[in-house]
Parts: C-alpha cells; sequence; structure tokens
C-alpha cells in the first residue's frame, strides 16, 4: 500500500471539512477523486503532504506519517497545486531548473525539453516569461514539473484544468504511462469522462464524506456512465 | 542549505527583474550618493576652514602691539572645533550647536555657528545628511521592497509548488533573510565608502569599521521586521500597513515621547531666571576691575599682613593684577558651577532619549552613529569644558602678568599719566601665554563604549525579531 488514508477528519477555520474519509492506493495505481466545490479533495492532498494537520485519522504516504515527517514526505512526492502558478517573471526553463533545484534535483537542458514536448509546450513559449503564458500552457509547464521530479509518488490537483481536449488525451496517456512505470498517482479531478479513462479506482467526495467507490475490474475500464449517475445523486453540492 | 542559496538568489533575480525594485533602489542610492558627496565637500571645507580661522586666531593674537595685559584680556580669542572626519557621514548634533566660542575676559560665552553660511549655501541640503538617509529612507526602501516578501508568492500561488518541493518553512525563512542579508550589503556600501573615506581622513580603523557595521545591523533589524510580519500576516495590505505603523511610531512617535520625556524629567529652567540668578551670585564676587570693592577688602589685609606692609604700594605685586587674578578664578568657578550644572541636565536628558533606544530602533541607531563619529552631545561638552581651560588658562596667565610686570603706581596713574601709562604696556613676547588649542575628537574605544547601550539594544531588538520570525516561519503553510 503506498498511500493510505483511514477514518480521517480535518477542521479547517473551526469546521469540519473532511469526516471519516478511508481510502488506499496500491503501486502503480491510479485514483481519482471526484466530488463537487468545496467537497474537500484538495483538502485531502494537502493533509498528505503534511500542509494542513488532522483532527483525527491515520495516513501513509510510502509508510511515512505526513503529520509527524513532512520533510519525507514531500521529498517522494511530485504534487502539482492546484491552479498552480509558477514564477511569472521567469521562463519555463528557470522556473524549472529553481523547483527541481529546490527539490534536489540538477536536470539537463535536453531533459527540460523532452518533459515539455511530454506536455506539449509550443517551442517559441519555452524562453519566454510565463506572465506571457495562457493558462493552459501554465499547467503544461506544472505537469511537466511534476513529471521530471521523478517520484515515486504524484499528488495531482485538477492537472487537466484549462488543457485543451487534445492535451487533455495526452495528458490521461501519459497518466497511463507514469502508472505503468510503477508510479503512484493520486489525481483531483472534474473530469468525470477522463478519471473513468484512468483510473483504476474512483472515490466521490461531498461535502466531506467518502459518498462512493469505483473500482475497475481487471483489464476493464469503469463505467463512465455509473460514476456520472453517482455523482449527480449523491455528489452534487 | 542549497535550497535557501536557491531561494535567496532567486529573490535576487526577481529584484533585479523587478522595475519597482530597481528604480528604488537607485532613487534611495542617489540620493545617498547626493547627501554624502554634499556632507563630505561640506564637512571638508568646515574642517579646513576651522582649523585655519585656529591658527589665524593665533596668529593675530601673539602678534599684538605691546599693551596693558589687561586690555589683551578684553581683546579676546578664538577656540574652534573641527569636524571629525566621520562627521561627514553624521554630523550629529553639531548642526545645532556652536563649533566656534569667543574667548575673554569674565565672561563664558556660548558657542557660536560657524557654518550657519556654509549651510545657507547648500540649500538647506545639508540638513538631510547621509544618516538621516540611512536611518529614517532606507527602512522606507526596504518597506517598499520587501514587504511582499513572502505575501507576493502567497498571492501568487507559488508557496504551493515551493513547499511541494520539500522547502519547510524554515528553510523559506532563512532564504528569504539571506536575500534580504544581500540587500542589506549592498545598501550599506555607501557607509562602508564614506568610512574608509574618513579612515584615509585621520579616523581609526575600528570606528569606521563600527559605524558601518551599526548601519548594517540597523538594517538588519529591519530585514528580521519584515520577515516577521511577512510571517505573521497573510495578505500584503495588513503587512504593509504594520510596517508603517512601525516605522512612524520608530522615527515619529517614540522619539518625540522620549524628548519630552527627558524634558519633563528634568526641567529646563528658564534662560532669563537662570541668568538672573547668576548675575546676583556674580555680583557677590565683586568687580575685578575695582581693587577698592569691598569684597576684596579681605585680600587685602591678608596680603597686608602676609607681606608686613601697610600700603598696597608697598606690596612686591601689583594689588590690581592680584584681584583681577582673584576675581577671575571665584567668577570662573561660579560659571562653571553654572555650566556643569546646564551640562549635567543636558546629560541626563540625553540618557533618557538613549534608553528610549529600547523601544526605537531608530533612536537607537542615532545614538550609536552619533556617538562613534563623536559628534555626540558628550563631544560637545568637551569641547565646551576644554575652550574654557583654555580661557581660564590665558586669562590668569595675562593677570599673573600683570600682577609682576606692572607697578600698581603706574597702573591706578595711567588714565591721568602718559609716561605711567607707556610703562603699563609689556611686551608682546608675554603674549606666548596662550596655549596652542587644537581640539581633538575622542579615542575610539571612548566613543565606542558610549555606543555600547544602544548597539545593545539593537542587537537585542534584531534577534528578538529573528527568533519571533523563525518561530513563525516554522508553521507556515501555503
Ligand atoms: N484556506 C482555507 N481556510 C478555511 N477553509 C478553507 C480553506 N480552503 C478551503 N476551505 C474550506 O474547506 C472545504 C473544502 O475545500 P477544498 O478546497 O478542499 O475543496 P475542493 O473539493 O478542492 O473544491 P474545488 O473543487 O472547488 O477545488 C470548503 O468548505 C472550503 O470552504
Ligand atoms: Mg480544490
Amino acid at each position: 500500500m503506498t498511500i493510505s488514508v483511514s477514518n480521517l477528519f480535518v477542521e479547517r477555520s473551526g469546521k469540519t471539512v473532511l469526516r471519516d474519509v478511508s481510502f488506499h492506493i496500491d503501486k502503480g495505481e491510479v485514483y481519482a477523486l471526484l466530488g463537487g466545490n468545496g467537497a474537500g479533495k484538495s483538502t485531502t492532498l494537502l493533509s498528505l503532504l503534511g500542509f494542513i494537520k488532522p483532527g483525527k485519522g491515520q495516513m501513509h504516504v510510502l509508510g511515512e506519517n505526513p503529520e509527524t515527517h513532512p520533510a519525507k514526505v514531500r521529498a517522494s512526492v511530485a504534487y502539482l497545486p492546484e491552479a498552480a502558478t509558477l514564477y511569472p517573471h521567469l521562463d519555463a526553463y528557470e522556473n524549472l531548473e529553481y523547483f527541481l533545484g529546490l527539490a534536489g534535483f540538477k536536470v539537463g537542458q535536453a531533459r527540460l525539453d523532452e518533459a515539455l514536448d511530454t506536455v506539449d509546450l509550443q517551442q517559441p513559449a519555452r524562453a519566454d516569461r510565463m506572465e506571457s503564458y495562457s493558462k493552459g500552457m501554465r499547467q503544461k509547464v506544472a505537469i511537466a514539473l511534476a513529471v521530471l521530479r521523478d517520484a515515486p509518488v504524484l499528488l495531482l490537483d485538477e492537472p487537466t484544468s484549462g488543457l485543451d481536449p487534445v492535451a487533455i488525451d495526452d495528458f490521461n496517456r501519459l497518466v497511463r504511462s507514469l502508472a505503468g512505470d510503477g508510479r503512484t498517482i493520486l489525481m483531483v479531478t472534474h473530469d468525470v469522462y477522463g478519471a473513468c479513462q484512468v483510473a483504476n479506482r474512483i472515490g466521490l467526495l461531498r461535502r466531506g464524506d467518502m459518498v462512493g467507490f469505483f473500482e475497475a475490474k481487471a483489464g476493464q475500464r469503469i463505467h463512465t456512465e455509473h460514476v456520472h449517475r453517482a455523482f449527480a445523486e449523491r455528489a452534487a453540492v | 542549505m542549497n535550497s535557501m542559496w536557491l531561494i535567496a538568489r532567486e529573490e535576487w533575480r526577481y529584484w533585479v527583474r523587478s522595475r519597482l525594485a530597481r528604480v528604488s533602489v537607485l532613487i534611495f542610492v542617489g540620493l545617498i550618493i547626493a547627501s554624502s558627496l554634499f556632507s563630505t565637500l561640506q564637512t571638508l571645507d568646515a574642517r579646513h576652514q576651522r582649523l585655519h580661522q585656529q591658527e589665524v586666531a593665533e596668529q593675530t593674537f601673539l602678534s599684538q602691539p605691546a599693551r596693558h595685559p589687561h586690555r589683551m584680556v578684553h581683546y579676546g580669542h578664538y577656540a574652534f572645533r573641527p569636524p571629525p572626519p566621520l562627521a561627514v557621514f553624521d554630523p550629529g548634533i553639531d548642526v545645532v550647536t556652536g563649533q566656534s566660542i569667543f574667548l575673554e575676559g569674565h565672561r563664558q560665552n556660548t558657542a557660536m555657528f560657524a557654518d550657519a553660511r556654509a549651510q545657507a549655501k547648500a540649500g538647506g541640503f545639508g540638513i538631510l545628511t547621509p544618516a538621516m538617509v540611512y536611518q529614517i529612507l532606507f527602512p522606507l526602501l526596504l518597506i517598499i521592497i520587501g514587504h511582499d516578501i513572502v505575501a507576493r508568492e502567497r498571492e501568487a500561488r507559488t508557496l504551493a509548488p515551493l513547499m511541494g518541493q520539500g522547502v519547510t518553512g524554515i528553510t523559506l525563512y532563512c532564504g528569504k533573510a539571506l536575500a534580504l542579508l544581500g540587500l542589506v550589503g549592498v545598501l550599506a556600501l555607501p557607509v562602508l565608502l564614506v568610512s574608509v573615506m574618513s579612515v584615509l581622513l585621520g579616523e581609526s580603523i575600528p570606528a569606521g569599521l563600527f559605524l558601518t557595521l551599526t548601519y548594517a545591523l540597523f538594517l538588519t533589524c529591519w530585514s528580521a521586521l519584515l520577515l516577521l510580519v511577512s510571517f505573521a500576516f497573510k495578505t500584503r495590505g495588513i503587512i504593509l500597513a504594520v510596517l508603517m505603523l512601525f516605522w512612524l511610531f520608530g522615527t515619529l512617535i517614540i522619539p518625540r515621547i522620549a524628548v519630552a520625556t527627558g524634558d519633563a524629567s528634568f526641567p529646563t529652567e528658564g534662560k532669563i531666571l537662570t541668568d538672573l540668578r547668576m548675575k546676583d551670585d556674580l555680583r557677590e564676587i565683586g568687580d575685578g576691575h575695582n581693587d577698592a570693592d569691598p569684597t576684596f577688602s579681605k585680600l587685602k589685609a591678608e596680603l597686608l599682613a602676609q607681606y608686613n606692609v601697610g600700603n598696597v604700594e608697598d606690596l612686591p605685586m601689583n594689588f590690581r593684577g592680584v584681584v583681577a587674578s582673584t576675581a577671575e578664578a571665584r567668577l570662573t568657578k561660579t560659571l562653571n558651577d553654572y555650566a556643569e550644572k546646564r551640562m549635567e541636565r543636558e546629560s541626563r536628558q540625553s540618557r533618557i532619549i538613549r534608553d528610549f533606544g529600547a523601544l526605537s530602533p531608530f533612536l537607537a541607531v542615532g545614538h550609536a552613529s552619533k556617538s562613534i563619529a563623536g559628534t555626540d552631545l558628550k563631544s560637545h561638552h568637551r569641547f565646551l569644558r576644554e575652550a574654557e581651560v583654555l580661557r581660564f588658562g590665558y586669562v590668569q596667565a595675562l593677570n599673573e602678568v600683570h600682577a609682576g610686570q606692572i607697578a600698581y603706581s603706574d597702573d591706578i596713574n595711567r588714565s591721568s599719566d602718559q609716561g605711567a601709562e607707556k610703562r603699563t604696556r609689556v611686551d608682546p613676547e608675554n603674549w606666548r601665554v596662550l596655549k596652542q588649542f587644537r581640539f581633538e575628537t575622542s579615542g575610539t574605544n571612548a566613543r565606542l563604549a558610549r555606543a555600547a547601550p544602544s548597539l545593545s539594544f539593537l542587537t537585542i531588538w534584531t534577534l528578538g525579531l529573528l527568533g519571533v520570525g523563525v518561530l513563525l516561519a516554522r508553521g507556515a503553510s501555503p
């Protein structure tokens, strides 16, 4: 079990935003967390990174408790924050070099280009300052950063937000191949179709409660209609 | 460690690319360069002028023709105070105290503004000293550039990817602190340059070094405050407001309170009242020009008895000279008592203001800076005392000539008898009793010792702010 969450309670500003949440993810699996706005999806990721201290419950990432050893957890996790923005005064290369440097990585230009190719960021824009990027272009660089971290665990908060349909398909393929390499991926998304395409399991959150759970049968995908219906019936805000 | 460097370097790159940071550093550094240049020219000119005027005054005194020594007592002399080398950076209280004193018999004149004209010539620019730019304006520059050092990342949502890479709150704090220290290093360059120049002009190396360190410490203290507030509050507006309030209190409000407290604790008696009381005291001493003044009858009786003669004419010395000398000694004692009382009161007031440095880093740096530069109240008082020693010395030496070289009978008849008048003129060689006067800045150790309390206030402030800042940073989250 790479990630396990059991009976997690979290309060933010005195309000309980996660209530008795439990799930686990095995190595090489993709887990998609679905839910309406304010359901507590981002909060779950922030708790797993140790940025938010839970009120009750147990969490483990690669055997480490993020509450007590956040540094160890963050070192082995590539985290893509919600609405990620990198530094507007730096270009894509400079941003990637800087953030990778902070994580202790030194990566050559060729490897950077390779990652930016993977996310399909147009070549001419790469040396421009990111203040001139569109939302989707910024998102692509942030995804490239998560990929370049080369971490065993990826926590992705709405990675496809802002991406065009082609880029979303590319991204979903990328996620599958990363999982195929043995990486464990927890992904928060509003894209039910995409989630069904890539996830081995899907959890449904509603106002802090786990209200649904889907698991792909061996060699099959989760049915989009099932999830859709469940979402509409149980998870809508 | 590596992350800390990366964060600091990134901050520097941001400042280099940020128009606001570039332009404001340029403006403030331009300001400090302009004010340093002005101050240097003005101070060097004043130094040169006053050393020159001191020599001229001595020459003039020595080249006076033969005359009655008491006329030389009234002819008078000047004591000049050349500014110390570091006055280039911090003229301290010298801009409001006099730099030259007219010395004459039976009076202690107040020091005059020697450079009032120079100030006027500088078009008032002389008021904005380099020290003031550092003490008042550089904190504002730090606020402009650094108030959003964390808030900017929070607003731009770059704190999450940053901390997601494993950067802890402490590392973030240290990286930003290092970035600010780099800025402090750049901002300390002008004071370092002025210090080096002062050393070339004769200032001691430790004094120059400590002046630079004092300002570096002051700016570090401000950086520590910036960081603390940045980690304590999340929004730019609140951070800015807290910093500006701190600046307002430290720079404007607490100093006012300090001065008011000093005045209230040791009130300055009205000048007219003091003058009246002093006049009363002086009247009892008697007029030294009139040997028939009843206050001197006891002196007369004692002398007559001592030399066993019946008449003052038969004394082996000129009784009028003795009276002049005795009167001068008594009068000087009274004047000195009043002067010492006034200086004691001023010192107490200034100590109270110094102690308010515990509440305001601005006051602390100001006091430390003046003390190290030798432009503080203590230095001014020493000048007054040394000038008084010079005055009393030459006046009494001339009175001795008066008593020893002029016959009493000639002295009393000199207004009616031309021959007697001629004989009361003594040789100009006697004017050599005037001592050479060159006012020197206090020794480095004495100045550093005076700065020590304020330097410890600054150090405590800085360490305290750093400590609380680190505590807050530990729990930092995106
Ligand atoms: N910084 C914060 N302080 C206090 N409460 C917060 C904060 N951020 C979120 N919350 C609250 O926590 C709850 C869960 O928020 P969370 O961001 O986890 O939702 P989400 O599922 O990610 O929603 P979305 O799909 O809109 O991103 C919400 O009720 C929200 O009001
Ligand atoms: Mg969210």
